[in-house]
C-alpha cells in the first residue's frame, strides 16, 4: 500500500474530514500529549541541556508518533481534521528518500541524512536573516551579498517581505505583498549573482501563497532547485494559504520547505509535551505536507505571562526540546532535518554568537542535517542583520560536526551560563546588536575590525574549551 | 470552616482543578445555601481562576490550563445567572473587552493568553480570533457595549492595520466611546503613541494592568 497522496490529504482536509471546534482539537492535543508525556515518563531536566540518553530519544519518538496517530491534523479553513491510520503514516515515513538536492550547477548540494553524533559535516547552512526589517533596494542586495559571498553557506531564507513596495506600505497578504515578493527573488538572483555563486539556493517566504507563487519562474525568478517556505501552526494545524504553498511547490517542482515546532507551554503544556508535539508536527510535515527539508524547532518559545523568554528560541528548556528531538527525528526517521533557532539578542554581539553555539549544540551532534539561520527575534531595526553571524553559524556548525554530545552537553552549559542572566524583560530579551551598515564596510563589504575582534575573541574563547576549529 | 466558606473554596477548588461538574455542582450548593451569587463569583470562581493565572505566571501552569479554568468558571457562572438581578451580575464584572489579532496576522497565542489573563482578572472578554478585520472588531464591540478594544500584531507588516481601527473609530465617530489597546511583539510604546491608542501592554501582566486603569477612567 503506498501512502495517501497528496490530493487524497487535500481531499480530507477540503473536503471529507470530519468537522471539529478548533477548541476541542487544542483540547484533545492537551490531554492526549499529557498522558503520553506521563506513560512514557518524560520529564524535563534543566541541568542536561543536551542529553546523551537515547532510549529518551526513542520515547520521545514513540510518543510523538502516537500523539500524531491519535490526534491527527486540522485545517482552520475548512474546520476539518485530517486524520490517519496507523499504516499509512508508517508508509509515509518509510516512503522518504533520505536525500534532498539544492541549488544548481556548481552551488548543487545534496543533503544527506546525518546520525547522532556523525562526524560528516553538515549538508547546508542555511543562514539567512528573518524579521530583517530591511529597507528594499541596493542594501538588500548588499545583504544576501554578504551572506552569499561566505564559502560556508549552502543557501538561505529570504523572508519575511520587506515593510515597502515601491516605496509602498506592504501589508501582509495585500497586492502590494505579491509584488515584492517577486522584486525580492530577482534582488536575492542579483545578490548571488555578484557574490560569484548564481546557482545557489534560497527560500522565499512571504506571508501569503500567491506571493511565493508570483515569484517563480526559472530564468529570473525562484527556480525549482530553490524553495518555499510554509509552516505548521502550533499544534498539528494548516490553513488554505500553507496548504497552497504546499500544492503550487508540488506541481511546480521546488523545494518545500517546512517550518514546525512546538511551543512550550502552549496547546500541549510544558516543555515534555511541547517536545512530543513537536514531534508530531514533524510528521505531520512529512504525511500532510510531503515536506522535502523541514526546519524543526522542536521546543520554541516559553509561554508566559510576563517573562521575558516568552518566544525565545536559545532558553534552556528549548535546548532540552531540541536536543532530545533532533536525536528523535534522526534515530528513527528519514527527515531532512534542519535546526532554526532566533535569538534573544541582535547581530555583531557577543551573546548572539554565544547562543548560536548553544543552539548548535543541541543540534549537529544531535544528528540533524544542518542549520537554518539566526535572527533576533523580534523589536529590530532596519538592517539588523549581516553575512558576519551566517559565517559565525557555518563555522561552528563545520567545528560542532566533529564532537560528541557530552563535549556538547558541558559546551551548551558554559555557553547558558554567560547569557542565560541577560535575557531580562527590559532588555526585551537581549541586546538589539548591530545594523549592517554599522558592522560592514559597505563599499568593500568585509565586516569592520570591530567587529572581527568580537567574532575572533569567542571563537578563542571556544577553541579554549576545547572545540577545535 | 463554615458551610458557606466550604462552598466557596468548592468554588474556588472546581475552578483550579479545571473541573466544570464540579463547578456546577458547587454552585447548585451555593444557590441552595441562598449564598449571593456576587459573593459565590467574586470570593469563589474568580479568587480560583486567579490562582491559575499566578500560577500560569510562576510558569507552573500553561496555556490549556488557563482555558479550562476560564470554561469551569463559565459553565458555573451559567448556573448561577438565573438566580441575579443583571446588575448585580453586570457588577462582577471589571470591564467588556472585544479583543483580536488584526488582519492578516495568524499569531494567536499571545491573543489567548492576554485574553485568558483578562479573564482570570475579572473582565468579560470578546476574543474574536486571528486575522481580523478591522470592521469586525468594532461590530463585536458595538453589539458586546465593548469598554476597550484590545487588537493584538506580531508582524511589522501587519500592524498598520491597527492604525485603521483607530481611524475607522474616528470616522464613524465612535472613537471616544472605547478605549483602545494595543500589544504584540514587534508593537512598542512608540507605536502606540504614534497611532493615538489609550493603552499598550508588553505582556500579559501589563495588558492586565493598563485594562484596569483605562476602565477607571
Ligand atoms: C509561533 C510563531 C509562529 C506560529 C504562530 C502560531 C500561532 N497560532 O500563533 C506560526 C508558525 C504559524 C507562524 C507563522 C508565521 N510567522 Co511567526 N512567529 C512565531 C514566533 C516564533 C513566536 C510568536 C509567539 O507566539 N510568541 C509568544 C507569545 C506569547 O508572545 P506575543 O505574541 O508577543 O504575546 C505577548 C506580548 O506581546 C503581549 N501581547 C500580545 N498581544 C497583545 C495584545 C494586547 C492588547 C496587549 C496589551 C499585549 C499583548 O502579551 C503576550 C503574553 O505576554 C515569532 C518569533 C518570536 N520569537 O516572537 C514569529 C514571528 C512573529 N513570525 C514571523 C513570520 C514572518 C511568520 C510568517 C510570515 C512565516 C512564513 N513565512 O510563513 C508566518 C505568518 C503567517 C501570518 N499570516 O500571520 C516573524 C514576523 C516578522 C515581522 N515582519 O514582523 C516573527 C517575528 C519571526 C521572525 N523573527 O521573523 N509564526
Amino acid at each position: 500500500m503506498a501512502a495517501p497522496s497528496l490530493w487524497e490529504v487535500l481531499d480530507r482536509a477540503c473536503n471529507t474530514g470530519p468537522v471539529m471546534a478548533t477548541k476541542d482539537f487544542d483540547m484533545k492535543i492537551f490531554s492526549v500529549a499529557t498522558r503520553l508525556t506521563k506513560e512514557y515518563d518524560i520529564k524535563y531536566d534543566p541541568k542536561t541541556p543536551v542529553t546523551i540518553d537515547d532510549s529518551l530519544a526513542d520515547d520521545a519518538w514513540n510518543a510523538g508518533l502516537q500523539l500524531f496517530t491519535e490526534v491527527g491534523a486540522y485545517c482552520m479553513n475548512s474546520s476539518r481534521v485530517i486524520k490517519f491510520d496507523e499504516s499509512e503514516i508508517k508508509q509515509g515515513l518509510k516512503e522518504l528518500r533520505g536525500e534532498a538536492i539544492i541549488g544548481e550547477g556548481s552551488e548543487r548540494r545534496i543533503l544527506k541524512l546525518r546520525k547522532v553524533e556523525d562526524n560528516s559535516p553538515p549538508s547546508i547552512v542555511c543562514g539567512g536573516v528573518i524579521e530583517s526589517n530591511f529597507p528594499e533596494g541596493e542594501n538588500f542586495v548588499k545583504l544576501y551579498q554578504s551572506i552569499a559571498q561566505e564559502p560556508l553557506i549552502d543557501g538561505f531564507y529570504v523572508g519575511p517581505p520587506l515593510q515597502s513596495s515601491e516605496g509602498r506600505l506592504v501589508r501582509s497578504g495585500t497586492p502590494l505583498e505579491t509584488h515584492l515578493g517577486r522584486s525580492m527573488v530577482s534582488w536575492v538572483r542579483e545578490a548571488i549573482r555578484r557574490a560569484g555563486r548564481p546557482g545557489l539556493h534560497f527560500i522565499s517566504a512571504c506571508t501569503s501563497a500567491i506571493a511565493n507563487i508570483a515569484a517563480a519562474d526559472p530564468n529570473e525568478g525562484l527556480r525549482r532547485s530553490d524553495g518555499i517556505v510554509s509552516t505548521i501552526m502550533p499544534e498539528l494545524k494548516t490553513d488554505y494559504e500553507n496548504l497552497n504553498k504546499i500544492v503550487y511547490s508540488h506541481d511546480y517542482g521546488c523545494i518545500k520547505h517546512v517550518y514546525n515546532g512546538g511551543m512550550i507551554g502552549g496547546w500541549a503544556g510544558g516543555p515534555e509535551g511541547a517536545l512530543i508535539v513537536s514531534i508530531a508536527n514533524a510528521i505531520m510535515a512529512v504525511i500532510v505536507y510531503q515536506m522535502s527539508v523541514g526546519a524543526s524547532y522542536h521546543a520554541l518559545g516559553y509561554l508566559r505571562a510576563s517573562t521575558p523568554n516568552y518566544s525565545a528560541f536559545v532558553t534552556r528548556p528549548c535546548l532540552w526540546g531540541s536536543s532530545i528531538g533532533s536525536q528523535a527525528l534522526s534515530r528513527n526517521t528519514k527527515i531532512i532535518n534542519t535546526a532554526v533557532a532566533m535569538t534573544n539578542a541582535g547581530p555583531g554581539t557577543e551573546m548572539q554568537f554565544q547562543e548560536i553555539v548553544a543552539a548548535i549544540c543541541a543540534s549537529i551532534p544531535c544528528g540533524r542535517e544542518g542549520l537554518s539561520q539566526g535572527a533576533r527575534r523580534f523589536k529590530v531595526v532596519p538592517l539588523l542583520g549581516s553575512g558576519l553571524e551566517n559565517r559565525f553559524w557555518g563555522e561552528v556548525g563545520h567545528a560542532m560536526s566533529k564532537v560528541k554530545r557530552d563535549f556538547a552537553n558541558s559546551l551548551a552549559e558554559e555557553m547558558l551560563q554567560k547569557f542565560e542572566h541577560r535575557i531580562t524583560r527590559e532588555s526585551d530579551g537581549g541586546p538589539l546588536g548591530h545594523t549592517l551598515d554599522e558592522i560592514y564596510d559597505l563599499k568593500t563589504l568585509q565586516p569592520r575590525k570591530r567587529f572581527l575582534d568580537v567574532y575572533e575573541g569567542v571563537k578563542k574563547e571556544l577553541e579554549d574549551l576545547g572545540l577545535e576549529f | 470552616m463554615t458551610k458557606e466558606e466550604e462552598i466557596l473554596q468548592n468554588l474556588s477548588d472546581a475552578v483550579q482543578s479545571f473541573d466544570s461538574d464540579a463547578a456546577i455542582d458547587a454552585a447548585k450548593a451555593s444557590v441552595e445555601a441562598k449564598i449571593s451569587p456576587v459573593k459565590a463569583i467574586e470570593e469563589g470562581l474568580a479568587k480560583g481562576l486567579r490562582v491559575v493565572g499566578d500560577k500560569f505566571e510562576a510558569g507552573e501552569l500553561w496555556l490549556p490550563h488557563l482555558v479550562l479554568g476560564a470554561e469551569a468558571l463559565e459553565a458555573a457562572v451559567k448556573v448561577l445567572e438565573g438566580h441575579m438581578a443583571i446588575e448585580d451580575l453586570e457588577s462582577t464584572n471589571r470591564g467588556t473587552i472585544v479583543i483580536g489579532t488584526v488582519e492578516g496576522d495568524i499569531h494567536d497565542l499571545g491573543l489567548r493568553i492576554v485574553a485568558s489573563m483578562l479573564r482570570a482578572n475579572g473582565f468579560r472578554v470578546y476574543d474574536i480570533g486571528c486575522d481580523a478585520r478591522t470592521l469586525n472588531f468594532i461590530e463585536k464591540a458595538k453589539e458586546v457595549k465593548a469598554d476597550i478594544i484590545a487588537a493584538s500584531s506580531l508582524m511589522t507588516t501587519t500592524m498598520p492595520f491597527m492604525k485603521d481601527l483607530v481611524e475607522a473609530l474616528e470616522t464613524a465617530g465612535i472613537r471616544d466611546q472605547y478605549k483602545v489597546m494595543v500589544g504584540g511583539g514587534p508593537v512598542t510604546e512608540e507605536w502606540a503613541k504614534a497611532i493615538g491608542v489609550d493603552g499598550y501592554g508588553k505582556d500579559a501582566a501589563e495588558a492586565v494592568r493598563v485594562a484596569k486603569e483605562l476602565v477607571k477612567k
